[in-house]
């Protein structure tokens, strides 16, 4: 065990007391000696100075551990969930993990930056456990196969399809993704969990090469480790073929009413929206049918107003992070707040959390805060990230001083909905719906890929992190002309090659020195806390 | 069985993207027109003036250049493509009719779109939107895409003849080729065809890629030939299969398979005949568009159809083929890093023998099929097994 040494004179004392109050200052902080080696797990949590290691204490880990009980209580009823817990290995495997995702996720940050992008984190905790708790309630599988009055007020759907379309019946019917959390939210948390569902659906002779999302996805209908919630499903071809492809294999477990609710690829024709509208009264049409419930235009309207102040704010974010050097939410809560928020579709935490972090943009607006001073360069992340390793920025800003400012997915459904009339609301809907992530840019036309470029002058950027996500067949076919292009422009890239939820394919430690390569190599530089440049955190969570 | 008369023409023909038939029309003013997918009805690129070429790539060996630009994880049908585009293979080319119906392909083109690669002035080209249903949203939106996006540019930039008439005219001749491969196609549900799945593969490959009023007399004769071609008294095949799956403009693949003792008698797969070769029927009063737009929604068995009467249509469709052609089993083919396919062969392997007591099996192929030992193996010992099968039903 190292022993604790106080420093022998006056001057080391002082600075022991600096630290201990304010905490060590980046470069001194030696992160990577927080981790038990090969486990990503922490000796010990990392003291932050008095101030944030008591809100970190309190208002992280106190807080979040409440509230994941009392949101099990608001949303579920602890017997069902612990039966839940039970059945599905996904629930147990990433519900008693989360706290670590905190951790990893915020490491290293101070003050205003830890406060806004812990709510973040929070309010997806929260929409999570909702959801489970809906599903758990409806749960056949768990009642004995009664389908119950839950079931029968729960719609099923692809986690690609927005949640927006269901607004209508918002007061009547749940709404929940069938693999957001089961497959994208528990990667995130624990990312051992969905390598077993890519290992099931080879087993039945699927091949290795198709995009992992779409196997982890298949999947959990495989092993049997979906919850039977709903009478009917919706399922989508947004994001790309592998979706369309394992659409086939659900509804083959399922068996039961299925609506496929297309999105248009070529989604910047004009002609398509009449067609993509279409499609969504279509659906409309079928919920109707299915439920016996009538769609109701005003909740819809209402629900998309609520939403509408959500992009609004979006949009304050963005100018914030565009223009100063104030934005104090770090990278991965931005990525995932703002695809969670957006796919999922309106719920109340999200304005809650919203003005809390408004409240914490402004104040560090007003005061000229700089949330994240060791910024050597503003990088904007391109195409999709790796689930396993989400949280990958935290680590570059601490090491290296690589600032995410934004990302490709954060960038997707830019638009708010107008609710004047139910033609141009139909118009925006469809074209809504058809910039939904990893579609607007990743396929569905090589044109929006390269706005890429607009957005760097934008956010100030000068450098990109290039997500090469290994098996995505719409990224893997520009990689050429995105070579061209950052030859022909000077720009700094950094290609991350991943695959997506399977980190056996490219692992993280495998990614971190990638860029530890780019950044000695080509950079020149040196990093911040070199004790961050290797580690082994494979069996980590 | 004696030689087809024009066989080793047609095996020519197919050696190269601009072959004689196509050089010939392009040589009587007639624009070539390129596309690589079925929902791209090649009736449309048939119109007096133009004539459909169905993209390929043969005789392609490693696609360096195409793999720096779309990486060696994406098919290597679209890289082949793009390779033979970047080799000038496709400069004959006066536009590309783009569809978006597969990721990979729709790089291809959008790569032929961006880098310019076509070094022919007049050269464009244009992505149609298809739908994802069959529903009567769906036909029209595909209608309006085909109006769109195919026929108002022919007629813009190409000065091509785009009236009802013209298009009754092309359909016309395009029928004419359908009831000539369905004729020929037809003899293969015999007991012992006149014609092999080989044959059959090259005849139904230069109806796609070379000019149609330049290949139909080709076509008549071989019609007239088979009529009267005596097949051998003991073919030297084992049984008889059903070949399905992804791309495959590649005959000597079927070659393989035959050449492990399988007949192939039917052929459900990107340019093959099953659908495809179907007549256009066009009904009283409607507009020919209309008719073409619905009629290639329909007959197609893509898997990109999502709707769930049609994902589970695909799997009968397939079960009355093997049906209707007397086969002993299937064998379904995907190429390397097709998504659409990797999951309807994994679908189909586990639900025809499941549910339609069908042998089958499952294969995953390259464009360029370079290394064929592993291949042979797999159909031979399914020959076996079938084989086994058929006695033990015997008995």
């Amino acid at each position: 065990m190292k022993k604790l040494r106080l420093p022998g004179n006056l001057r080391g004392l002082k600075k022991a007391a600096r630290d201990f109050w304010f905490g060590k200052p980046h470069g001194e902080r030696r992160l990577g000696e927080l981790y038990v080696d090969k486990t990503g797990l922490y000796k010990h949590r990392e003291w932050r100075g008095v101030k944030d290691t008591l809100y970190y204490f309190n208002n992280v880990w106190l807080y979040n551990y409440g509230a994941l009980v009392g949101d099990v209580v608001k949303y579920s009823d602890p017997v069902t969930f612990v039966r839940g817990l039970w059945r599905y290995r996904w629930i147990g495997q990433a519900y008693l993990p989360v706290l670590h995702w905190f951790d990893r996720g915020l490491e290293g940050l101070r003050g205003e930056a830890l406060r806004a992008s812990a709510w973040h984190y929070r309010a997806m905790v929260c929409v999570s456990v909702n959801q489970i708790g809906n599903l758990l309630k409806a749960d056949a599988k768990l009642h004995n196969g009664a389908h119950n009055d839950a079931w029968r007020h729960t719609v099923a759907h692809k986690e690609t399809v927005w949640g927006g379309v269901f607004y209508p019946w918002s007061d009547r019917l749940a709404h929940v993704p069938m693999e957001m959390i089961p497959y994208f939210i528990t990667c995130h948390v624990n990312n051992h969990v969905v390598l077993n569902y890519i290992d099931a659906v080879q087993g039945i002779g699927l091949p290795g090469d198709p995009c992992p999302m779409c196997q982890a996805e298949a999947g959990l209908f495989v092993l049997d480790d979906m919850p039977d919630y709903a009478p009917f499903v919706v399922t989508t071809n947004e994001a790309c073929d592998g979706s369309v492809a394992s659409a086939a294999i659900q509804d083959w477990f399922l068996d039961r009413p299925l609506f496929a609710l297309p999105q248009p690829m070529r989604f910047d024709d004009p002609l398509v929206q009449e067609h993509c509208a279409n499609e969504i009264r279509e659906l409309w049409k079928f919920v109707e049918e299915q439920t016996g419930l009538p769609f109701k235009w005003e909740l819809l309207k209402q629900n998309l107003e609520r939403q509408n102040e959500l992009q609004r704010f979006e949009w304050e974010k963005w100018d914030v992070a565009a223009r100063t050097f104030c934005y104090p939410i770090n990278s991965v809560a931005q990525a995932l707040y703002r695809i969670y928020q957006t796919q999922y579709g309106d719920h109340p935490i999200w304005h809650i959390t919203d003005r809390r972090v408004g409240k914490i943009m402004n104040r560090c607006v007003e005061k000229k805060i700089d949330a994240f001073p060791k910024t050597r360069h503003r990088v904007i992340a391109w195409s999709c990230a790796p689930l396993y390793y989400s949280h990958w920025c935290t680590w570059a800003y601490n090491c290296w001083g690589l600032n995410t400012v934004i990302n490709m997915d954060s960038l997707m459904f830019d638009m708010t909905i107008r609710t004047d009339t139910q033609e141009n609301c139909m118009l925006d809907m469809a074209r809504y719906h058809e910039w939904a992530p990893m579609r607007r840019m990743v396929v569905g036309g090589m044109h929006h890929i390269f706005e890429l470029w607009s957005y760097m002058e934008r956010f100030r950027c000068d450098m990109v992190m290039m997500y090469d996500q290994l098996q995505c067949k719409g990224m893997q076919g520009v990689v050429g002309l995105f070579e061209d292009e950052f030859r022909k422009r000077g720009v700094h890239a950094i290609w991350m090659p991943h695959a997506l939820p399977d980190k056996r394919t490219v692992s993280r430690t495998e990614i971190r020195r990638i860029v530890n390569d780019y950044m000695t190599t080509v950079m020149k530089e040196e990093p911040l806390d070199p004790s961050l440049l290797d580690f082994d955190d494979d069996m980590g969570w | 069985m004696r030689d087809l008369k024009h066989m080793i023409f047609f095996e020519n023909l197919l050696q190269e993207a601009n072959n004689d038939l196509v050089k010939q029309a392009r040589g009587e003013g007639k624009r070539a027109l390129g596309y690589t997918c079925y929902f791209m009805p090649e009736v449309l690129l048939d119109l007096p003036g133009c004539f459909s070429v169905r993209l390929r790539a043969p005789r392609s060996g490693s696609p360096d250049m195409a793999t720096y630009y779309m990486s060696n994880r994406t098919c290597h049908y679209g890289r082949a493509l793009l390779e033979r585009a970047l080799e000038g293979g496709f400069h004959f080319l006066d536009a590309n009719l783009a569809t978006e119906t597969c990721t990979v392909t729709c790089r291809f083109q959008e790569h032929l779109e961006r880098m310019g690669v076509i070094q022919n002035p007049v050269f464009f080209s244009t992505f149609t939107d298809v739908p994802f249903k069959k529903n009567e949203n769906s036909m029209v939106h595909y209608r309006k895409q085909l109006q769109a996006h195919v026929l108002d540019p022919l007629r813009e930039k190409l000065g091509v003849d785009t009236s009802d008439e013209a298009l009754l005219a092309a359909i016309e001749e395009h029928n004419e080729v359908c009831r000539l491969i369905t004729e020929i196609g037809e003899y293969r549900k015999l007991p012992n065809p006149p014609v092999t799945g080989y044959e059959f593969h090259v005849i139904q490959l230069v109806t796609l890629t070379c000019p149609k009023y330049l290949i139909l007399p080709y076509l008549r004769e071989t019609a007239e030939e088979l009529k009267t071609r005596e097949p051998d008294a003991k073919p030297p095949f084992r049984c008889r299969v059903v070949l399905a799956g992804a791309e495959n403009d590649d005959p000597a693949f079927t070659a393989l398979v035959e050449s492990c003792g399988a007949l192939v008698v039917a052929d459900r797969y990107c340019y093959g005949s099953l659908p495809g070769r179907e007549e256009i029927v066009v009904p009283e009063g409607q507009r020919p568009l209309d008719a073409v737009a619905r009629h290639y929604l329909q007959t197609s068995c893509c898997p990109r159809f999502m709707p769930q009467e049609q994902m589970r249509e695909r799997k009968k469709y397939l079960a009355d083929l093997v049906r209707a052609y007397h086969a002993d089993g299937l064998i379904v083919a995907s190429n390397k890093f097709c998504e659409y396919w990797s999951y309807e062969r994994t679908m189909d392997a586990l639900i025809l023998p499941r549910d339609y007591g069908i042998p089958t099996c499952s294969i995953e192929k390259e464009y360029v099929n370079a290394s064929t030992g592993q291949l042979r193996t797999r159909f031979q010992a399914f020959v076996e097994s079938v084989e086994i099968k058929k006695l033990q039903e015997a008995k």
